[in-house]
């Protein structure tokens, strides 16, 4: 056997021992934690981190409000200064109204079962301060947040697997998600524009901004230290002048460049100019858009910065809502502190880089640089659900301290007594005020939608979160990797965004991306690529950089023949562009070498100088919500990180074959990086077309596999569980790392590839009876019943229905499946109407029951009895777990890991099964045309690895790549099987079940593990031959679930036609749907106007066109059996011509309709 | 039926293990041999646990789930000829005349996991035909325990309190409804192992001699000789079998018992066909029609033989 093929193994008693006695130090899969560290380090972020986590961060840049006591005009009043200093939250514990209990700790599987929230309490220490005098704090509490599990405000933090089973938690519990209302919620992780980094963009929309605006731009995402961000964008104006833009609480502000320059420091156009052109004096283009530049601002006559910052401030009062004991000058100071470059502390800073991107923006227009690709990893960013989170939250805050000020202006504007003074009015303001901004964030995680004052710099409102599924493990695991491109460019029509970009090598997943609507937007993480949670330590890089030669950044240097070197947008200094490569490539020794005070995972983004390409430069980042990824560097043979700004720009060998010396710097730790955990399962993925390992993404997410050794402790609405699941013998190793064996997926299983009887056409496949009655397949759904007595009653009133029999008489046969508490009997079958639970309504004094509604025969699994959340009321909750048996019947749905799905069409007992010389017999039967056009090669390899495995009792590796050209796959399994006996290519003769005659040639068979899909007939079948109907227009109803039907529309009325099939479309259009007989009057044609008369004692009633009939004047002429009488009495004669047709019940309808706009219709009825 | 053989099949046992028996048949039509590897596969009857009432179930394992479980659960059936079918037999559900009782009643005590095997399965039914000074090893309806340790198969694991207590209902019944009847495990079955008959087509890269692997059955017919023509009338002469017993009954039982099922079958047919023989012959003469010795067909196109 070639020694490259490493074997797995089964670890059978290895695994047996974790799931016995579990770890009680450290998890027995540390990949697994790694898998979900986006979510829980970016959560930690919030609280924890340098000056007190981004929450203290946050409410430092809110900073101070002002409000005054007075609205007169001329006196200001009393001056109070308000701000939050400290933001911390809780750890979940149970509320304060509980006296009794001991254990105040809250743990998540609680609240799954009760179905309530995870969460602890926000409390915002808030100080004020009146006219400027010490200042005082109160502790506000502000509602109850929900908290990340497995985070730093989670009770599960660092507990080992032993003491998370003793939690009623998974042992290998990675949190990452958030409990809301008893459903598992995760922010999905979004992608944005990389921060800090100028792009140049050619956008069309551009143009439209206004007159003379071009589609020429550079915008910048600039992010302050607290994770929320601030788009800058600079337009190119086609007669050379730029202007800045950016929004600021959904509104959009457009300003002349030149104006932030001079606000920014005190500066004279000689500078701005020297700034942006440098030495290149003779680049006419460039100075005499800058000679235009400058000449254009004279017109404000504003030179001084004081002047600049006066008129902005004078523009921008309103919009920030500075108070009148603010000069014009400081609110011209807070827009460029909040708006300009917010990355940035340092007005010089801020002005060097505002420069560099009006130079950027020229090179663009001028065509000495290309424009960057939004859509390319390389300018994207992840935004984390914890920094998100904390963004709401910041807002929320902000949001509370303005409802504080509405508040005390309001109670000035109506004259009501303020005094800052006095302690009890502040508490007064308090009460009526919103403080509940827990509230908020439960609706936000509830609903996904982004209720916002700002729209936090995002370019959608809603779908910020999805629901942690557990259907099975596989796709639970797959949320966390989870990476969406944003909805808005859902809608857009072009392809360009979806596009897989070379780009994204190593960080986004080739292979893992639905097909269909979302495809190419929703993506998922290859499974090596970290995303960075914290910034790293780059305090010494300044100084290491001046030694290694990089110029001041005040020095006169500007434009692409210069490399500007920028640490995270901020520019660090001016080196010639040779220099630049000595520098990225020492500062790349020194960080992978370590100890030169450089972090392993800093970015050093060298892009060269080229003609025409990316703009030049060294552009470093350190910072946190970066993509990066571990790759080996071979002059040092050790572990570096890479991120997708350089990634292009460098030189990695993905196999350590084709490393050519001088060219290549790094080496791929493993081919298999590049795709992402689920991916990485599809076996032999490598010999399949790729479009089927895309499918087996997708199905391996919808399998019925196991979703959690835990289930006993939750309470889902729906959880599918195979019960024989078994650990597949041909696996990628990354499998068993992963530890996935702990939730298996499916079944191992001797699959024939035969056309057989031929009820394997068409994706159909045949399952062995034997097999299925031996357990094959067999798998459970678990449904939760809510039962729910507080629904009974209005909020408030006082509790009238109480669980259990009451003294009155009830029908015996209830006690089938209650027991004598009134609750379910463990075990019991339930059909539908039976009851599921029994109550004694107090204020009827009789018992009463609910009802199990699905027409499934279910079993009571299990009966939990929920308190509510303070423990002081008596019982009206409760959750009753049923168990329904989905035993594999015909219709279900089955897949192998190749994208091969099929539907099982027939069970053909043991005795008609094609059998071989010893007696083995197929599980599953397939149809050999389900190859040439899909070309699976992989299934073909798996079915022969399982074969090998299962011979020689050993599991096989079926990692990507580990084959070659001279060793082959085939080969190598293939000699296993010639070992045990067999025929080298896997075939063996096979004798018919029913004749017992040598099938005419031998038939690929071999073990394959095969995975039972949750589509399952029973959910989806519907029939029905009558049933209810639409009362308004005696159609047929429509949906499953009311036992409607399905609507034969003009598409298949059209083929009814085109088939000649008349017979066949009155059945369906009138006689199976709205058939009616009604009466209609042969004279004057009307369906309206014939009615029942009523009888004589004696007689039958008969029908009359009352239209048509005459009332009978007293005394006048009339024939017996002529006369007829109404409901009223009222006699009439004639009107007898009248006949029964049958017509849909609609043109009664619409005749009826018709009739009340005045318009008659009218039925020419032959014969008379 | 072939009478290419006026002896009939002749039969070679080559080995017989503790659970199988391996045996060459020679002298028999294809179809026979397929008839009779169908029956020992799927109309043997035997005994099968096929209703279970549970009492107490609090171990992790749904009722549902311990049910199918004890349904495979093979159980001694030499003596199954003794009951009824139940569908044969005039009680209402079932009786001691067509069912065998057995009792699980286990209850965890300890810290340690209990572990409930098969061997902890009772027989509760006296049946007259259980010889019980013979060791147990014939009685109607005892759980198979053929392991070093005799516990059988593991039915269920129970953890501290956890109690496990039911009655199962053994009845008889055939594969053919439900795969737990089944008395066998694979079997084995195959002819000409040189392919003289071209029944099939090896598929090969290059040769296919050299690449598929020989039958260990070539050794007992003659290979074939170079450039000997193909003989197009040749037929199946020739059969290997490997009988597995899955437990429930010996593998002698089981070819014993599967002969026995396909004569009565094929006797059931005779009879049958005898029958329609004779109404068909009685209409005949009611129309005057020309009567026909027996053994013929009313209707001519059709051709038994």
């Amino acid at each position: 056997m070639p020694s490259t093929v490493a074997t797995a193994s089964f670890n059978t008693l290895k695994r047996e021992e974790i799931f016995r006695n579990p770890p009680k130090d450290k998890s027995a899969w540390p990949l697994l934690k790694q898998a979900v560290a986006p979510h829980v380090g970016s959560f930690n972020a919030l609280m924890d981190g340098p000056d007190g986590g981004l929450l203290n961060l946050a409410v430092k840049d809110i900073g101070t409000k002002t409000v005054f006591d007075s609205n007169e005009v001329g006196r200001l009043g009393n001056k109070f200064n308000f701000r939050i200093a400290e933001v911390q939250i809780t750890k979940p514990a149970v509320s304060a109204k509980d006296k009794t209990t001991v254990n105040r700790r809250v743990f998540p599987s609680e609240c799954r079962e009760r179905m309530s929230s995870y969460r602890s309490r926000l409390i915002l220490k808030f100080a004020w301060s009146v006219n400027d005098g010490p200042e005082q704090f109160e502790y506000r509490e502000a509602g109850t947040v929900p908290i990340m599990l497995a985070s730093n405000r989670c009770h599960l933090e660092n507990m080992s697997p032993a003491d998370m089973v003793a939690h009623k938690e998974e042992s290998e519990e990675l949190g990452g998600y958030f409990v809301v209302n008893g459903i598992e919620k995760l922010i999905r992780l979004l992608i944005v524009q990389r921060r800090n980094h100028p792009m140049a963009i050619i956008r069309p929309s551009f143009v439209g901004r206004g007159a003379s605006y071009s589609h020429f731009g550079v915008q910048i995402r600039s992010v302050r230290p607290d994770q929320t961000s601030q788009t800058n964008v600079l337009h190119y104006l086609n007669d050379g002048n730029v202007t800045f833009r950016f929004a600021w609480r959904k509104n959009e502000y457009l300003i002349p460049v030149v104006m932030i320059l001079k606000a920014l420091i005190e500066t004279n156009d000689r500078e701005i100019f020297d700034g942006i052109v440098g030495t290149e004096t003779s680049n006419s283009f460039l100075t005499d858009r800058l000679e235009l530049l400058l000449r254009t601002y004279k017109s404000y006559n504003l030179y001084l910065k004081q002047d600049t910052l006066a008129y902005l401030g004078d523009k921008f009062r309103i919009v920030f809502g500075a108070t009148p004991d603010v000069s014009d000058i400081d609110v011209g100071k807070e827009v460029l502190q909040r708006i300009v470059l917010v990355h940035l502390k340092d007005n010089k800073e801020k002005f060097r880089t505002l420069l560099f991107m009006v130079r950027k923006l020229y090179a663009l227009v001028a065509g000495d640089c290309c424009p960057d690709n939004p859509d390319a990893a390389q300018h994207q960013e992840i935004l984390l659900g914890g920094f998100l989170y904390g963004m709401i939250i910041k807002e929320k805050i902000d949001e509370y301290l303005q409802g504080f000020k509405a508040q005390v202006t309001s109670d000035v504007n109506r004259k009501m007594a303020v005094n800052f003074e006095d302690k009890k009015y502040i508490s007064k303001v308090f009460m009526k005020i919103n403080e509940n901004i827990g509230q908020k964030l439960q609706y936000f995680l509830s609903t996904g939608n982004l209720v916002s004052q700002s729209g936090l710099d995002l370019q959608q409102v809603s779908g910020y979160t999805v629901v942690a599924e557990k259907i099975n493990f596989h796709r639970f695991i797959s949320h966390f990797r989870m990476v969406h491109r944003g909805s808005f460019f859902a809608q857009l029509k072009t392809t360009t965004v979806r596009k897989l970009l070379p780009e994204s090598w190593g960080f986004l997943c080739p292979v893992h991306t639905p097909d269909g609507s979302p495809c190419g937007l929703l993506n998922h993480l290859a499974h090596k690529c970290i995303i960075k949670t914290s910034a790293s330590d780059v305090s010494h890089l300044p100084t290491i950089l001046k030694q290694l030669g990089v110029g001041s950044p005040d020095m006169l240097a500007a434009g692409p023949s210069k490399c500007c070197v920028q640490l995270d947008g901020q520019i660090m200094g001016w080196t010639s562009h040779e220099n630049a490569r000595r520098v990225a490539d020492v500062l790349r020794y020194w960080k992978v070498e370590g100890g030169h005070n450089i972090p392993t995972d800093l970015e050093i983004g060298l892009v060269p100088l080229s003609h025409g390409g990316q703009y030049p430069g060294l552009f470093l980042f350190s910072q946190s919500a970066r993509m990066v990824r571990p790759v080996k560097y071979l002059p040092l043979d050790k572990e570096d990180f890479v991120g997708p700004f350089e990634q292009p720009y460098m030189n990695i060998a993905v196999t350590p074959d084709e490393i050519t010396s001088d060219i290549h710097s790094h080496v791929e730790f493993s081919p298999t990086n590049i795709l992402s955990i689920l991916a990485n399962m599809t076996p032999f993925s490598d010999f399949n077309q790729s479009p089927r390992n895309m499918y087996q993404c997708q199905m391996g997410k919808q399998t019925m596999g196991t979703p959690g050794t835990a289930t006993v402790h939750r309470s889902d609405n729906k959880i599918y569980r195979l019960q024989s699941g078994q650990s597949p013998i041909v696996r990628a190793n990354l499998y068993d790392e992963y530890g996935l064996d702990s939730f298996p997926n499916g079944t191992n299983a001797v699959v024939a590839v035969i056309s057989y009887t031929g009820y394997d056409m068409d994706d159909a496949m045949i399952l062995n009876k034997s097999s299925h009655e031996r357990g094959f397949g067999y798998g459970s759904v678990y449904k939760v019943e809510k039962v729910d007595l507080s629904q009974k009653r209005r909020r408030g009133d006082p509790i009238t229905c109480h669980f259990g029999f009451g003294q009155d008489s009830w029908p015996e046969q209830w006690r089938e499946t209650l027991d004598a508490d009134g609750l379910p009997i463990i075990g019991a079958r339930l059909q539908e109407g039976d009851p599921i639970a029994a109550y004694f309504d107090e204020t009827l004094g009789k018992t009463k029951v609910m009802l199990y509604k699905s027409h499934e025969t279910a079993y009571v699994e299990e009966v939990k009895l929920l308190g509510d959340d303070a423990g002081e009321n008596e019982l009206q909750n409760l959750t009753v777990k049923l168990r329904i048996t989905r035993s594999p019947i015909i219709g279900d749905k089955f897949s192998s890991r190749h994208g091969q799905k099929g539907v099982c069409s027939q069970k053909w007992g043991a005795v008609d099964l094609p059998f071989t010389e010893t007696g083995m017999q197929p599980d599953i039967i397939i149809n050999p045309h389900a190859f040439p056009s899909r070309m699976t090669i992989g299934m073909f390899v798996e079915s022969l690895a399982g074969k090998a495995g299962a011979l020689h009792g050993m599991a096989h590796d079926a990692t990507p790549w580990k084959f070659t050209e001279e060793n082959t796959a085939a080969n190598y399994f293939g000699e296993q099987l010639k070992e045990a006996g067999y025929n080298y290519h896997g075939n063996e003769p096979m004798y018919s079940g029913v004749t017992g005659e040598e099938l005419r040639c031998d038939i690929y068979i071999g073990l394959v593990y095969y995975q039972r899909l949750r589509h399952m007939v029973n959910d989806k079948f519907q029939v029905r031959s009558t049933g209810p109907v639409n009362s308004l227009t005696m159609q047929p109803v429509k949906g499953r679930k009311r036992s409607g039907g399905i609507r034969v529309g003009e598409m298949e009325r059209d083929a009814f036609i085109g088939h000649g099939t008349a017979f066949l479309l009155q059945d369906r259009l009138l006689n199976c749907s709205d058939y009616t007989q009604v009466n209609v009057c042969t004279d004057c044609g009307s369906l309206l106007t014939p009615q029942s008369t009523v009888p004589r004692i004696g007689a039958q009633s008969k029908i009359r066109c009352r239209r048509c009939a005459t009332k009978l004047v007293p005394g006048g002429p009339f024939e017996e059996g002529q006369l007829w009488e109404d409901g009223q009495g009222t006699k009439f004669v004639g009107g007898e011509n009248t006949s029964t047709i049958a017509i849909p019940f609609v043109l009664k309808y619409l005749d009826s309709e018709l009739a009340a706009m005045g318009i008659k219709m009218r039925f020419n009825v032959e014969p008379k | 039926m072939n009478r290419s053989s006026e002896q009939g099949p002749e039969v070679t046992i080559r080995r017989v293990g503790r659970e199988d028996v391996d045996f060459v048949v020679k002298d028999m039509d294809l179809a026979l041999a397929n008839s009779f590897r169908r029956v020992m596969i799927g109309e043997i009857p035997t005994l099968a646990i096929d209703l279970v009432e549970i009492e107490i179930n609090t171990s992790v394992l749904a009722d549902e789930f311990i049910a199918h479980r004890l349904g495979l659960i093979p159980l001694e059936s030499t003596l199954v000829d003794n009951l009824l079918f139940t569908r044969d037999c005039d009680c209402d559900q079932y009786c001691d005349k067509c069912s065998v009782e057995l009792m699980l009643s286990a209850r965890c005590t300890t810290d340690a996991t209990m572990d409930v095997y098969t061997r902890d399965l009772m027989v509760t039914t006296v049946s007259q035909y259980n010889n019980y000074d013979n060791n147990n090893n014939n009685n109607l309806g005892q759980p198979i325990c053929n392991d070093q340790e005799g516990k059988g198969i593991l039915i269920c694991k129970l953890r501290k309190h956890q109690e496990l207590r039911l009655k199962c209902v053994a009845k008889k019944g055939i594969a053919k409804e439900h795969a737990k009847w089944s008395p066998t495990a694979a079997m084995g079955f195959e002819y000409d192992p040189w392919n003289k008959l071209r029944h099939t087509d090896y598929w090969y890269e290059e040769d296919a001699n050299e690449e598929w692997p020989k039958s260990a059955n070539c050794d007992w017919e003659e290979p074939p000789r170079e450039n000997e023509p193909f003989d197009y009338n040749a037929k199946p002469n020739q059969y290997y079998f490997t009988v597995e017993s899955a437990g429930s009954l010996k593998q002698h039982d089981i070819v014993m018992r599967g002969i026995d099922v396909l004569q009565k079958k094929l006797a059931g047919i005779i009879f049958e066909l005898k029958v329609l023989d004779e109404t068909s012959e009685k209409s005949r003469l009611d129309t005057e029609f020309q009567g026909t010795a027996y053994g013929q067909t009313p209707n001519p196109e059709y051709n038994w033989n």
